[in-house]
């Protein structure tokens, strides 16, 4: 009937395979009110079942509203069953015929292709709305950070400016106390009114040099001009400034120098003055009773200050907050800017130093500094860049955000990274692989970092381990070392500080812990 | 009982397909199938008054704006849904697009607005004081597909409106 009976058997065979069989092709003759009178072809093949009462509902849905005298053609109908179909509406006098052609095929290519354009679409309009954010972040940061910027320079310039402004006339006091108690025979009211002078001009004068440090920021304090250090000068300036306030105060004070190294050590002279001076005027003030002591002790490039004595002490819970600038609340009825620990922290971390603190109330406070001499740490900085190319680091950190900045961070400085995140992968990996460095977290879930320090160095592991920890305590960071690690670092990460310890792994090995 | 054809309009990815899943079979996919020509699915509304009526939806695949295709599919509707997605403002122009161009094959259709993507609204671009002047125009209503909201309330106003 669809075939010209007029054709050779065989094309109309043909013809039938091509147009109707593979076209999967169905006619349904209805009346004008949807009345089926003839049907040709597999209905069930597009999910409808002529024969039941209501089995052309779905096809009389599709022509709501549309006049059933006109010819029509749906393309691409997605039927009950799920296959689509061409669908098209044939009027015929009385009556009207619905033919349907499979479009499957034609349909899931069109399908696949728009899908993966609207993919497309859809995820560059996120991308750019992403990008658009992100700008937007920025810009608010740059606006924030030059305002900032601004800010710091007006306090920088009038920091620096009042610190000059008292710097001269304090040296001309320190002149001519100096002249007066060198010349006048004094009675003990007047010798006590000098030694009044000295150390509140002494006091002055380290708040002024604090100021000045303060206000140079983090950037411009920074740089380091090492030369050798004359310990023993640096002694006698330094019991001549501090002696004289000691007796003021009826307390001792002792200094004491051990050298074992031949060669001087190589430091920034200022830097280091203004570390011991600031320790030694805090041991001062808050000490009534008792001493105040210095230890110098220079040996394998290392100068180790300790500034110990028996004052007040610090609470256990202000150990934390010392080295915040502006911070006083350590030590009960203090005195002074509160910028003295903070100078000191900046300034030894500047020189690449460690320091450690212990204190306990109505005992006394003990500070411990260890700086690395210039020489030893730094021979020149590309041969240093160059040491670390391709040195593999095998870091082990549970929480990815740290594991991804410490991967960026050595990657960066040269290092070839790899991570892991828990406590046996480490074991087995360090073992293994022998790394240059094992950097590794201190908390890590199940079995501690430092427990895997431990057991590498019992099974005969030598190379360098550093720890990295958030508890800041010095008997956190004894402990790690007691495990056997070579250097303890804490969080949040002080980026010179870490590429120093990285450096310095790499140097010296596992030679000795810091 | 009256039969009423009603065409979804939008942009691709707006949630047409899905609005119709939620209306019609309470169900919901987050997987994003792209149509291609049209799907018909049907359902019955009892209104207010006790009347019924039969609503034919046309989900039909979405374009930002109507070709001879889309236009064929638009003849014998008597109402419009047109959806947009509120995380994309520029879904909204294209459905307010549609809607002008289709004026001119249906100049008496009945059209609503669906502001898709409701559960999504921390992340909308579209305004709502852009709605709200909207609303002057013709009937919104914000929906989620996800969670239904807004979505038996737009058909509703359809039926009703078609209903009257």
């Amino acid at each position: 009937m669809i075939i010209d009976a007029s054709l050779p058997a065989v094309v109309q065979a043909y013809l039938r395979a091509v147009l109707v069989d593979r076209a999967h092709l169905l006619l349904l003759s209805f009346s004008l009110g949807w009345e089926l009178r003839a049907a040709h072809g597999d209905a069930a093949f597009y999910g409808l079942d002529v024969d039941a009462p209501d089995g052309a509902r779905a096809l009389q849905d599709l022509f709501t509203g549309l006049p059933l005298d006109h010819d029509q053609d749906i393309p691409f109908v997605e039927l009950a069953n799920g296959r689509s179909a061409h669908v098209h509406l044939v009027a015929d006098g009385p009556g009207f015929h619905v033919l349907l052609i499979d479009a499957e095929d034609a349909r899931s290519q069109q399908r696949a292709q728009q899908q993966l354009v609207h993919e497309a679409v859809i995820s560059g309009q996120a991308k750019s709305k992403a990008i658009g954010t992100l700008k937007d972040i920025r810009s608010e940061l740059e606006r924030q950070r030059a305002s900032l910027e601004e800010a710091n320079a007006l306090k920088n310039a009038l920091i620096a400016t009042l610190s000059h402004e008292f710097r001269t006339p304090l040296t001309s006091i320190f002149g001519y106390l100096h002249l007066v108690e060198r010349r006048a025979r004094l009675d003990a009211t007047s010798e006590q009114a000098l030694q009044a002078v000295r150390r509140s001009a002494t006091y002055l004068f380290t708040l002024a040099e604090n100021l000045l440090e303060y206000g140079r920021g983090e950037a411009g304090g920074g740089l380091l001009n090492p030369v050798e250090i004359d310990l023993d000068a640096l002694l006698r300036d330094i019991e001549a400034m501090f002696v004289p306030l000691a007796e003021a105060k009826g307390i001792r004070f002792r200094a004491s120098l051990v050298r074992e190294d031949p060669a001087p050590p190589r430091l920034d002279d200022v830097k280091l003055r203004q570390v011991v001076i600031n320790l030694l005027s805090n041991a001062v003030r808050y000490t009534a009773h008792g001493e105040v002591v210095l230890a110098l002790d220079w040996h394998t490039q290392q100068l180790r200050i300790e500034v110990r004595d028996s004052g007040i002490g610090i609470a256990p819970e202000f150990i934390g907050s010392v080295f915040k600038p502006f911070n006083r609340g350590g030590q009960a009825g203090s005195k002074g800017a509160g910028l003295g620990l903070s100078i000191v922290r900046r300034l030894v971390d500047q020189m690449h130093g460690t320091l450690a603190l212990e204190s306990e109330p109505g005992r006394g406070t003990c500070f411990r500094i260890e700086l690395p001499s210039a020489i030893a740490l730094a021979p020149s900085a590309g041969a240093d860049d160059a040491a670390l190319r391709g040195r593999r680091v095998l870091v082990v950190d549970d929480d990815p955000d740290i594991a991804q900045l410490l991967e960026v961070l050595l990657s960066d400085l040269g290092f070839d990274v790899r991570l892991l995140d828990d406590a046996e992968a480490a074991l087995d990996g360090a073992m293994r692989e022998a790394p240059d460095i094992l950097l590794v977290d201190v908390e890590l879930p199940g079995m501690s970092g430092n427990a895997v320090v431990y057991q590498l160095r019992a099974q005969g592991y030598g190379g360098a381990i550093v720890t990295l920890s958030a508890n800041a305590s010095t008997d956190a960071r004894d402990a790690s070392l007691r495990a056997g690690a070579n250097y303890y670092l804490t969080k949040p990460l002080e980026l010179e500080r870490f590429v120093a310890t990285m450096r310095r792994a790499i140097a010296q090995g596992a030679k000795e812990p810091t | 009982m009256a039969t009423h054809k009603v065409c979804m309009l939008g942009d691709f990815g707006v949630g047409k397909t899905s609005l119709v899943a939620r209306y019609v079979r309470s169900t919901f996919s987050d997987k994003y199938l792209t149509t291609v020509g049209v799907k018909v699915d049907s359902k019955e509304v009892v209104l207010a008054d006790g009347g019924a009526l039969k609503l034919v939806l046309w989900d039909i695949a979405g374009r930002s704006a109507l070709d001879a295709p889309s236009a064929n599919y638009l003849r014998g509707a008597s109402a419009l849904l047109l959806v947009a997605d509120g995380t994309r403002e520029g879904s909204l122009t294209s459905a307010l697009k549609l809607l002008m161009q289709s004026r001119s094959s249906l100049p008496d259709a009945f059209a609503v607005l669906a502001v898709n993507k409701l559960d999504l609204v921390a992340r909308w671009e579209v305004a709502p004081a852009t709605l709200a002047e909207l609303r002057r125009s013709l009937p919104v209503f914000e929906t989620s597909a996800l969670s239904g909201a807004g979505v038996e309330q737009a058909f509703a106003e359809i039926a009703a409106r078609l209903h009257a």
